[in-house]
């Protein structure tokens, strides 16, 4: 029964193509844990952790995990080429900006974008050549569009909005976002958001709304057009007001962007980690073989000791192997969770536990067949009080699976999690698998011949 | 009480485990001692995660000698910076200091790279600000706490408070004597090493809940008609466990040597080696202290109840040379009429 579904679900996993996503120590990446500088509110810090998402998502790592840990922000980047840049985009504190529009395109259309191009290199002081040279050539949308690190206030950058379906070449930004002093969204027959400046913005604000008039000017933060409000007036005095076709979620989005700024919060860098593929792989091989070594002596170990039952073990070693594979390639592929190099050796340890599971049910066989009784019997009756040993044993180490689990953040953390999903496996396999095929062995195959279960006493032997 | 591989193998040892347990407890009391005297005197070599700083790692070849790597951390303002050459495996560079000002973690890894004569990605570099540590220390210290106490009501609720308490010291005992290990030796603490710590106390515990269980089993199947000491029954209980607790340390620490040997000798991975050292020692002193330091405690404890003082009196009444044989029997014996209604002998192959 479990060996059907253990087994179906490593097919299952296998067959997905679904294998553990590797932490930062075992493929080499980048690991960044930030904190806030000062008190933040708990909307501040999740919309934090969104931006920091987007920028992620931005760079293209494959398997990002950003998790909040209680105040801590635990960024691992497992694998991404460009470290350093991965590390200064995460917590850098981009400004929102406000810059004009100069023109619009189409993401999709080739035509447009070449001529987008054009805008953006003539402004930069390209010479008229190279534009030429260029526009031949097909431009693609990378090309093209400003990465994300070169959000320069100075320069002119082609950005696409926050939908990603328009394309926008912006100039440079004539404002920032902090002259804004306060944004609300309120509803006045429609969603709008409420604007004001302080002394200095207000006078900016005017100036380019004179240069803009009836003209776009775009919201930008961190490298995505936020919104492209019409200027429609030239005098605001401090006071303006977005409106358009928002729903309450837009308006409130955009208030809260307007509000904050980039990062709502300033993060300081608490433990910045980067390993290189190399030392990373290192670790991974040599996991990998300290691993298979400690398993094979513990086999032979176990055969050596209990004969027919070290089989058993091993086979019991085997299966919580295989649950234990697809439930961590479970985990990777649909929680991007990673595996930790804390985990892995967590694994490593939970051999021992695995096995002793084993160990106590085989005394207390041992035991009774040294009372006297026949082994058949003694396989059936031991379990029992083997295996409430095994229980109150294993719920030790799940209260402290749980508290380390709930009160630690990275490192503990992960291995936790790992003691935990082991111990619980090991309850499974101990109770679903080891046991009947015990008896079966017993019943079938050693014939009232305790030596092959190790046991070298005969009846005569037995004290009484 | 004589020792016998044999007699172990076939599980029909009698120590006299509690007979021994005084010497054996002064010795531990000793050991413990001298660890926190170290831990005092010495204190603990901590990692950047508890101190911050920075560590950069890069891959050694043979024609780069340490003194040049040492050289070029002076020049970039890190003079005290502690410069290491690990080998086995691949060898590599390791620095560890603090950040100069006006540099970043980035600068000091490529210029360790030009003097090491290596690409600067194939420097690994690690950088924690000081707080950081602190924070990580006091998360494990109120972890440590929750688990203690939440460990204390379990083991009451299950067993009862005198063995928690039994439980407990074992624990504190394992970790001061591992901790003393590291302060005497000056072994690196990173939170791979508190990982390692905290993996010891569940194995205690996990050993001495074994044994517990094992003792209210017997103590629940002795009933009243025999003549019983507690320290027999106690006794009784650690003969019958101790073959596990030999062959469980066995298989526990058989991975753990592997991860230290093949792992960081032969691989030279650092990060494995940190955590096995700590798993070695500890396994070993959780299972001694299970059999040593958790039961004799209890016992001593429950010697004074007046059911078990009542017993120990009738004991000394009674010649008491043979009571651990004599209370064995008696167990034996009783398991078997329980058990099973009796069967003929079967026929043992002879030898």
């Amino acid at each position: 029964m479990v060996l059907l579904i253990a087994g179906a679900s490593l097919t299952g996993v296998l067959s997905a193509g679904w294998t553990p996503v590797l932490g930062v120590q075992l493929q080499g990446g980048v690991e960044v844990v930030l904190r806030p500088a000062d008190e933040v509110s708990d909307e501040q810090f999740e919309r934090a952790i969104e931006i920091i998402r987007n920028r992620v998502d931005a760079i293209g790592v494959a398997e990002p995990d950003i998790t909040r840990q209680g105040d801590q922000v635990v960024i691992q980047l497992p694998g991404v080429k460009d470290k350093q840049r991965a590390v200064d985009l995460i917590g850098k504190t981009a400004e929102l900006t406000f810059r004009p529009v100069i023109t619009f395109f189409d993401p999709l259309d080739p035509n447009q974008l070449a001529a987008a191009k054009q805008v953006v290199d003539g402004s930069g002081g390209v010479e008229a050549e190279n534009v030429d040279e260029e526009t031949e050539s097909s431009v693609s949308l990378s090309d093209l569009l400003t990465p994300p690190d070169g959000d320069e206030a100075a320069a002119t950058v082609a950005l696409l909005g926050s939908t990603g379906q328009t394309g926008f070449v912006l100039a440079p930004a004539q404002l920032t976002g902090e002259v804004i002093e306060e944004a609300v969204a309120t509803f006045q027959g429609q969603w709008i958001v409420n604007l004001s400046f302080n002394d200095e913005g207000a006078l900016l604000f005017d100036q380019m709304a004179v240069e803009n008039y009836e003209r776009q000017v775009a919201i930008v933060l961190d490298g995505v057009v936020e919104s492209a409000p019409t200027i429609n007036a030239t005098e605001f005095n401090g006071q303006a007001v977005i409106s358009g076709s928002f729903d309450e979620a837009e308006a409130k989005n955009l208030a809260l962007v307007l509000r904050f700024g980039a990062l709502p919060v300033e993060f300081e860098r608490d433990d910045v980690r980067t390993v290189s593929a190399t030392l990373g792989e290192g670790t991974l091989r040599a996991g990998v073989i300290a691993g298979l070594v400690g398993l094979a002596l513990v086999g032979l170990y176990m055969l050596l000791y209990y004969r027919l039952l070290g089989l058993v073990a091993i086979c019991s070693l085997a299966i919580s192997g295989a649950t234990l594979w697809s439930i961590i390639a479970w985990l990777g592929e649909s929680k991007g969770l990673a595996l930790t190099l804390a985990g892995a050796t967590g694994i490593i340890v939970s051999i021992g536990v695995q096995v002793d599971s084993n160990i106590v049910y085989y005394e207390r066989i041992k035991e009774e067949v040294r009372r006297g009784r026949a082994v058949r019997s003694a396989a059936d009756g031991s379990f029992r009080a083997a295996f409430s040993t095994i229980i109150w044993a294993d719920l030790a180490s799940l209260i402290g699976a749980g508290v380390l689990y709930q009160l630690t953040s990275g490192t503990v953390r992960g291995f936790a999690l790992y003691l935990g999903i082991t111990t619980l496996i090991d309850l499974a396999v101990s109770f679903f698998f080891m046991r009947p095929l015990v008896v079966l062995v017993a019943r079938r195959l050693v014939n009232e011949r305790p030596s092959r279960l190790g046991l070298n006493v005969t009846a005569e032997e037995a004290p009484v | 009480m004589s020792f016998s591989i044999r007699r172990l193998y076939r599980g029909d040892t009698s120590w006299d485990f509690l007979g021994v347990s005084r010497r054996v407890l002064t010795g531990s009391i000793i050991a413990v001692l001298i660890c926190v005297v170290a831990l005092f005197v010495q204190g603990l070599n901590l990692g950047i995660e508890f101190e911050g700083g920075g560590v950069w790692e890069a891959p050694a070849s043979e024609d780069v000698t340490t003194d040049a790597i040492r050289e070029t951390a002076s020049d970039i303002g890190m003079s005290d910076a502690r410069i290491q050459r690990i080998t086995g495996g691949d060898d590599i560079f390791r620095v560890r200091g603090e950040l100069p000002t006006g540099e970043t973690a980035e600068s000091v890894g490529s210029a360790l790279a030009q003097a090491a004569q290596v690409d600067s990605e194939l420097v690994s570099a690690r950088t924690v600000s000081p707080s950081f540590g602190d924070e990580v220390a006091g998360k494990a210290r109120r972890a440590l706490v929750v688990f203690f106490i939440l460990i204390a009501l379990y083991l009451t609720l299950r067993f009862e408070w005198k063995m928690a308490l039994g439980a407990l010291v074992a624990v504190a005992h394992d970790i001061a004597l591992t901790v003393g290990i590291y302060a005497i030796f000056q072994f690196e603490i990173s939170p791979a090493t508190v990982v390692a710590f905290l993996t010891i106390m569940g194995y205690s515990l996990y050993d001495t809940i074994v044994v517990f269980d094992r003792v209210k089993d017997n103590e629940r199947s002795l009933s009243l008609k025999t003549r019983m000491t507690y320290s027999d029954l106690a006794n009784v209980s650690l003969n019958q466990v101790i073959m596990r607790s030999v062959n469980t340390t066995i298989t526990s620490v058989l991975p753990v040597i592997s991860l230290l040997v093949v792992g960081s000798l032969i691989m030279g991975a650092t990060s494995l080696q940190e955590f096995a050292i700590a798993l070695l020692i500890g396994l070993l002193v959780g299972s001694y202290s299970s059999l040593f330091v958790a039961m004799p405690l209890v016992s001593a404890l429950k010697r004074r109840e007046p059911h078990w003082t009542e017993q120990d009196r009738s004991a000394e009444v009674l010649s008491e040379s043979n009571s651990i044989e004599n209370a064995a029997t008696a167990l034996a014996a009783d398991r078997y009429d329980r058990s099973a209604p009796p069967r003929p002998r079967k026929k043992g192959r002879k030898r």
